[in-house]
């Protein structure tokens, strides 16, 4: 039988410029690692998918200021990283868009969810709301992202 | 006061050729001559007017003419071309300020030059003198007023370095108009009076006078140019008079100011009132004062805040490439002053953004200048080292599997195991073949790469990846390569400009030495501004207090009831008078 081909042996390198972030990156693994591993108890049922939505949208802010706030990385790199799942290209999608600049999650915007087909409360502005009211949201724990804010 | 004359140092200037300095057995210096076997205590100076000039014994401009009469002896300056003695004007040409015994206000000492003898004791008796400060007299360009240490004043012509004890006549009139002005602007400043001593207020006054100089002298070294205006403000502050007689009356205002009203007696008197306006006063003056400071303090624009924010973060070695709020996890940037240059956190991150931005790109330019180290140059090397001909492709790789060349992504398997299998058959080829390979190799660098100046360790690539490179064992190929090269030529010349690189460095350092004393100036007025508020701050309970005193002793109805109150309303002083008179 013939020995299993992985995909070690026929890996590519990773494009130019990766062993720079890569430190960065492996941080977040191993973070998102230990809030997957993390103990739910004395959290609502909601509220354990909470870090895991927070560290997505860290890691893919990281790289998308990088390509395109700090133009630090290269094409070839940022493609690399989206197809490699180092972030998440539909909410970097969201971001180039007028309104979505800080968007939290890809949930929160998913009208068709809701029970008022509406979006997520963190996507209202400040002024709006109530005067000292601290929010939260469900799905993602975010405290508000409208652009305004 | 950036052209206030330098004081020489040590306060001597040198001596003149052929005289030697001892000291004797009492202590006292004195000056020898060895080839004219003479000794004396004046020292002997070797400037322009040469020899026996006794430094301090400069003429002065009051000494009576029978002075005039001995010092012609010591003294070459009366027969100097521009000394007059109809005006006994006194030139003082160095850069120093020699004065040290001349005759002081009423003058006891109305001696001038004296002999060698009595000179030493003189200048033990009298008190070292130094310029204190200085004041354009206006409507007289080049000419300057110095007021020294001990409260006289000279004339000094900034143009020429001359100075004179005896003002010229054309300054004379400006001068006086100037102590007018002066003693206007001191009669409108100090309305109250001092109960203070002489003695203790002149001690103080000297004692601010002798700070405010060195701060100036720090300025004077560390910023040149637009900090004069200040200074001038400062001097003015502490105005010392020489008037004779009217020290006493000086205020010392300063000390004034600082001390809240705190430690006044309770009683409030007349003297005391008048005080406090004149406290307040010299309050709002000093206000103005420090307004006019600001403006024309280092200026600390926003972009400067911006550059010290960069420079904190290059100092702190910060990867351009983590995220913001792993460095602010990471809390290292508090600690620093240049931490607070901008306001916010938001102004923070922008410039953070901005300053990353930046700094990859320089990383990324430093990676295209350095020569890209090719992936086979470490493996081959490695296969120099440890490839054998007993082994296979196959069992080489499963032997040295975890060797971090083996491992290398960048250089495919395929690469490798072709690498290996030509070095493997060129390692059976005959050594006489090896080393003419070798040779032909090296022939064919060109002399850019490959010259006298190359050694084993920097050799080019060309000739590092070439397999015939590696052929041979190290021990008989390295003497070949060195030879061969000791027998190169040395490179063709590339004359590269450093000299604009330093240049621009040189600038960047300038720039940033100004930016931090920017910081610290600012810092410095926040410093001030808040001393100020905590003055003000006593200085209102103070008088506070004395309402409530006022108050309290309003409210103390005696048996004389309101005829005794109109009586204590009359007069400050007639407490009890209004009992006194039932």
């Amino acid at each position: 039988m013939p020995p299993i081909r992985t995909s070690t042996r026929t890996r590519k390198p990773p494009p130019e410029g990766f062993d720079e972030i890569e430190d960065t990156l492996l941080e977040f693994q191993n973070s998102m690692k230990d809030a997957e591993n993390a103990s739910h108890e004395g959290k609502k049922r909601y509220e354990t998918t909470w870090p895991i939505f927070q560290i997505v949208h860290q890691r893919s802010r990281y790289i998308y200021d990088l390509y395109y706030e700090k133009e630090a990385i290269s094409k070839t790199l940022y493609d690399w990283l989206l197809k490699n799942g180092y972030a998440d290209a539909m909410l970097i999608a969201k971001w180039k868009k007028q309104g979505y600049e800080k968007l939290c999650c890809l949930r929160c915007i998913q009208t068709k969810e809701t029970n008022f087909k509406s979006t997520c409360i963190c996507r209202v502005p400040k002024d709006t709301l109530k005067e000292g009211k601290d929010i939260q949201c469900v799905s993602c724990g975010c405290r508000g992202c409208a652009s305004g804010d | 006061m950036d052209d206030l004359p330098v004081r020489p140092p040590a306060g001597l200037p040198p001596l003149a050729p052929g005289w030697t300095e001892h000291k004797a057995p009492s202590g006292h210096m004195y000056y020898y001559n060895r080839d004219t076997g003479k000794s004396t205590y004046t020292r002997p100076i070797a400037d322009f007017h040469s020899f026996h000039q006794p430094s301090s014994a400069f003429p002065p401009p009051s000494a009576p003419s029978g002075a005039f009469a001995n010092a012609d002896l010591f003294n070459p300056l009366t027969t100097a071309p521009n000394f007059n003695p109809l005006t006994q004007q006194a030139p003082i040409h160095h850069g120093g300020f020699p004065p040290q015994s001349f005759p002081r206000g009423g003058g006891h000492h109305r001696g001038g030059p004296r002999g060698g003898q009595n000179n030493f004791s003189d200048r033990r008796r009298q008190p070292e003198d130094r310029p204190k400060h200085r004041n354009d007299i206006p409507s007289c360009a080049p000419w300057v007023l110095v007021k020294t240490k001990l409260g006289r004043r000279f004339v000094w012509n900034k143009d020429t370095n001359e100075s004179f004890w005896k003002f010229p006549l054309d300054v004379v009139k400006a001068v006086v108009e100037f102590d007018r002005m002066e003693r206007e602007k001191k009669e409108r400043r100090a309305r109250g009076d001092v109960s203070e001593e002489e003695d203790n207020a002149m001690a103080e006054v000297e004692a601010q006078l002798a700070a405010a100089e060195e701060e100036i002298q720090h300025e004077i070294v560390e910023v040149e140019g637009d900090v004069n205006m200040e200074d001038d403000e400062e001097y003015e502050e502490v105005e010392v008079t020489d008037d004779e007689g009217q020290e006493a009356a000086q205020p010392s205002k300063r000390q004034r100011t600082e001390e809240p009203a705190e430690d006044q007696p309770l009683e409030m008197g007349e003297d005391d009132i008048a005080w406090q306006l004149a406290a307040m006063e010299e309050d709002y003056a000093e206000e103005e004062e420090e307004e006019e400071e600001e403006e024309e303090g280092l200026p600390l624009t926003d972009e400067d805040c911006k550059a010290l924010f960069m420079e904190l973060l290059d100092d702190m070695h910060i990867n351009p490439y983590t995220p913001w709020d792993k460095i602010l996890d990471e809390g290292t940037l508090y600690d620093d002053e240049r931490y607070k240059a901008l306001p916010n956190m938001k102004a923070r991150k922008e410039c953070f953004t901005e300053w990353a931005k930046y700094k990859v790109q320089e990383l990324k330019e430093q990676k295209a200048k350095q020569l890209k180290k090719d992936p086979r140059i470490p493996y081959l090397a490695f296969l120099h080292l440890y490839a054998n001909p007993k082994l296979y492709w196959q069992e080489f790789r499963r032997k040295y599997k975890k060797e971090p060349e083996m491992k290398d992504p960048k250089l495919s398997d395929k690469d490798k195991e072709k690498l290996y299998r030509d070095h493997i058959k060129r390692l059976g080829m005959k050594q006489q073949e090896l080393k003419f390979d070798l040779s032909a190799l090296l022939k064919e660098q060109p002399l850019g790469t490959l010259n006298r100046a190359s050694t084993l360790v920097t050799l080019p690539t060309s000739v590092l990846t070439d397999i015939r490179f590696i052929s041979l064992p190290a021990s008989t190929r390295d003497p070949l390569v060195e030879t061969y090269i000791s027998t190169l030529p040395a490179a063709p010349e590339n004359a590269a400009a450093p000299g604009e690189e330093e240049a621009e460095a040189a600038k960047k350092r300038a720039e940033k030495g100004r930016r931090e004393r920017a910081l610290a100036e600012r810092e410095r007025r926040v410093r001030e501004d808040k001393r100020k508020q905590e003055r003000e701050l006593a200085y209102g309970k103070g008088r506070l207090r004395d309402e409530e005193i006022e108050l309290e002793r309003a409210m103390r109805v005696g048996k004389a009831g309101l005829r005794g109150q109109l009586g204590s309303y009359e007069g400050d002083a007639q407490e009890g008078a209004g009992d006194g008179r039932e």
